[in-house]
């Protein structure tokens, strides 16, 4: 990035051969940052690995213990049980918040009446924070809150259950908030996408006598390709980072049934002292993590070259 | 003692804090790795920095004005923070291995003080103790770490019961129990009035559970092996922790169902409510209460079971401990001291909601019928317990709450249950 800059910006000869002898200003826009980054990201990252390695429990030094951390990490139920959970996370908040928000921008796209204001209501829970969407969701789910009052208006009293306490309903009902929260996220970036399409494409799909799941399905889809590896990326990082939202309502209970990696590494350091153990945890969701973004940077490279 | 500290270490901490975004996990735990030891630095004058986590408003103001007093004494100045119970109680561990600690903390007297103790982050205070010959024994040997000195100097304790509306007890017509089978045929009457007999508050605070677990085992095994028990010393698949659950499961049919989704707070506006008959708590619940419903409160001792075992009631002790490392012993031991005085002690109780037993026998405690009654109550048990997670560790306070919800949600499988609470202990106490 700054290596295009100063060679573009800088176009005598004279100046191009001192650039080639690495101007200290350039340097110090690649260690500067290089340097934040390795106290910031880099340092505390090893330290991370290194934890997992050990027996720890944040007062007494570190012992090493080898792999047991990871040894034990296999054959705990706990741990199984907020993989699970986290993949039914992915799918279910990932899956839902890029079909909601894509059906919301097709729907929202056209210039009309109000629009602006439904777009607005779409996105209001974005600016809320998370904690505050979990107060909020938390006295709808209350016993005989909203969601207990809408269910008898409607006479399907008999569904009504302590939603956040029964582990058949926990993980759903904290997933709910969070896809509210997400679908407006989601709606604005497809909605950029979707402006971004030259409309003469439709223009001449529609010449061509397609109909309009046809021009979906071979115009505008495609043409958000760029929308899509971001939309993905970003719901994915977001799933693997969900905490906020379910410590805020359920902190992962009861007894572990809506409980993720995040929430579970949270409680294994810093109610149960066992940073060791918690740092494996968090190994495995940096090693998830950086696949997705591994993923999707090799693709996007690869497109780039091509 | 400002809060900008130019010690490497604690900068890394904060950075590592700052990170947290992409790799979220690993830096936020080397967060607390980077300021896990270091040297203090500053000299041992200044303001004395008192952690609190009494947030409730009551407790708040009155820890608020007996600062305000000890600094108009001029012997020293001191500061308050006060800290949302359950961060403090996360953040505790970091606070005390920090390089430059707040000096002195409310916290719990017992096996949670003694765990830092034996780590070597708490201040001896056997110079405050000397002045405290007339505190009784049983005060003396729970501040005392296994070393044999002093390191907490407590505050005041309270206690726990079932807590009742006398007034809704008149309208249904019924009186306290005193054995279990008059506390079954008490919730049986409620059950058949329409009225939930037992409140209870599990969503948000599972651990208000805990209390029925600790109760049953002090009134059926006593409170020798519950002590034990919690110190890792018995097992919690033994057959002896399985009659608990046999006793609990009679009652469980009585339990508020609703108890399940809100936190204990809700549940004692419930109570107070009428909404539920009785609710098994410790006194702090009342703070959150509206004074003119204090008077209507009474309260009953946990039903005797086996008239064999010797009684034991739950009474936590709260007080203050100090960091090891306190650049200002001398004004840390100065204020500790203060905070033990006749003044200080009977000025909080007077300022918080007053249902609690002030630690100094000199002090007076309110002279409430309802503290008359406890503090009777508590002079006549044999044995005095703490709480679940005092008597053992926050760490393994996670493992009871699991254990506990679902073992009133799937009592059918509570085999299972102590199996994997038992594992779920081992792995706490292997550490």
């Amino acid at each position: 990035m700054t290596a295009t800059i100063s060679t573009t910006s800088v176009t005598p000869t004279r100046r191009r051969r001192r650039s080639a002898r690495l101007s200290p200003l350039l340097v110090a826009f690649v260690l500067v940052p290089f340097a934040v980054e390795s106290v910031w990201v880099f340092w505390p990252a090893i330290q991370g690995f290194w934890f997992s390695l050990t027996r720890w429990d944040g007062m007494t030094p570190p012992t090493f213990v080898g792999t047991d951390n990871y040894v034990e990490l296999a054959g705990d139920a706990t741990f199984r049980g907020a993989l699970v959970n986290t993949v039914i996370w992915l799918v279910l908040f990932g899956g839902l918040s890029v079909l909601g928000g894509f059906g919301m921008a097709l729907v929202l796209q056209k210039e009309r009446r109000f629009v602006g204001f439904y777009r607005a209501a779409l996105f209001t829970p974005v600016v809320f924070s998370l904690v505050v969407t979990a107060l909020v969701w938390r006295v709808f789910y209350q016993p005989d809150g909203i969601a207990d009052t809408l269910l008898r208006a409607v006479g399907l009293e008999q569904l009504i259950r302590p939603w956040l306490a029964d582990p058949q309903t926990a993980l759903y009902a904290v997933i709910l908030p969070a896809l509210w929260r997400q679908i407006g996220y989601v709606m604005v970036l497809f909605l950029a996408g979707l402006k971004a399409i030259d409309p003469a494409l439709h223009e001449a799909a529609r010449m061509d006598g397609a109909n309009a799941w046809q021009r979906l399905r071979h115009v505008t889809i495609p043409q958000l390709k760029g929308v899509n590896a971001v939309v993905l990326s970003v719901i994915v990082i977001d799933s693997l980072r969900s905490f906020d939202i379910v410590w805020s309502l359920t902190k992962g209970g009861p007894y572990h049934s809506s409980e993720l990696l995040s929430t579970y590494m949270y409680s294994t350091a810093f109610q149960s002292l066992r940073l060791g153990y918690a740092s494996a945890i968090a190994v495995v969701i940096f090693v998830l993590a950086l696949a997705v973004i591994l993923g999707y940077l090799v693709r996007a490279f690869r497109e780039e070259a091509s | 003692m400002s809060d900008f500290d130019p010690g490497r270490r604690r900068f890394l901490g904060h950075l590592g804090l700052a990170g947290l975004g992409a790799l979220g996990a690993s830096s936020f735990l080397s967060a607390c790795a980077s300021s896990a030891s270091g040297p203090t630095t500053s000299n041992g004058s200044g303001a004395v920095t008192i952690q609190s986590n009494l947030s409730s408003p009551q407790a708040k103001a009155a820890m608020e004005k007996l600062i305000e007093t000890f600094n108009a004494q001029g012997k020293g100045t001191a500061s308050l923070n006060t800290i949302a119970s359950e961060t403090f109680r996360t953040q505790l561990p970091t606070y005390l291995t920090s390089a430059n600690p707040p000096d002195l903390y409310t916290w719990y007297a017992g096996s949670v003080a003694n765990d830092y103790a034996s780590k070597n982050l708490l201040l001896d205070v056997s110079e405050v103790w000397k002045s405290l010959d007339d505190y009784p024994q049983s005060l003396r040997t729970l501040s005392t770490d296994a070393s044999g000195k002093q390191i907490f100097v407590p505050m005041n304790n309270y206690w726990w019961g079932f807590f009742y509306r006398k007034s809704n007890f008149a309208k249904w017509g019924v009186q306290e129990p005193k054995t279990w089978t008059e506390f079954l045929a008490l919730c049986e009457t409620l059950k058949s009035k329409g009225v939930p007999p037992i409140g209870i508050g599990l969503g948000d605070t599972p651990w208000v559970a805990s209390a029925w677990f600790d109760y049953l085992n002090i009134r059926i095994n006593g409170a020798p092996f519950h002590r034990e028990l919690l110190a890792g010393k018995q097992r919690f698949d033994d057959p002896k922790v399985k009659a608990v659950f046999t006793r609990w499961r009679e009652a469980l049919p009585y339990f508020d169902p609703k108890g399940k989704a809100y936190p204990f707070q809700e549940a004692t506006t419930a109570l107070l409510a009428g909404k539920t008959g009785m609710f098994l708590i410790g006194t702090f619940f009342a703070d959150a209460a509206p004074k003119d419903a204090l008077g209507d409160l009474d309260f009953f001792r946990f039903p005797i079971i086996d008239p064999a075992v010797p009684l034991a009631e739950e009474a936590p002790t709260d007080g203050f401990f100090a960091s090891a490392k306190t650049a200002n012993p001398t004004g840390t031991k100065a204020l500790l001291s203060y905070l033990a005085g006749v003044e200080a002690q009977e000025a909080y109780v007077k300022a918080s909601s007053g249902i609690v037993l002030p630690a100094n026998p000199r002090a007076k405690a309110s002279d409430s019928p309802l503290v008359v009654k406890g503090k009777a109550m508590l002079n006549e048990a044999k044995e005095l317990t703490q709480f679940f997670n005092r008597d053992s560790s926050d760490a393994l306070q996670p493992t009871a709450d699991t254990a506990l919800t679902k073992f009133i949600d799937k009592p059918d499988q509570i085999d299972a249950i102590l199996r994997e609470w038992q594992a779920g202990a081992e792995k706490v106490f292997k550490g």
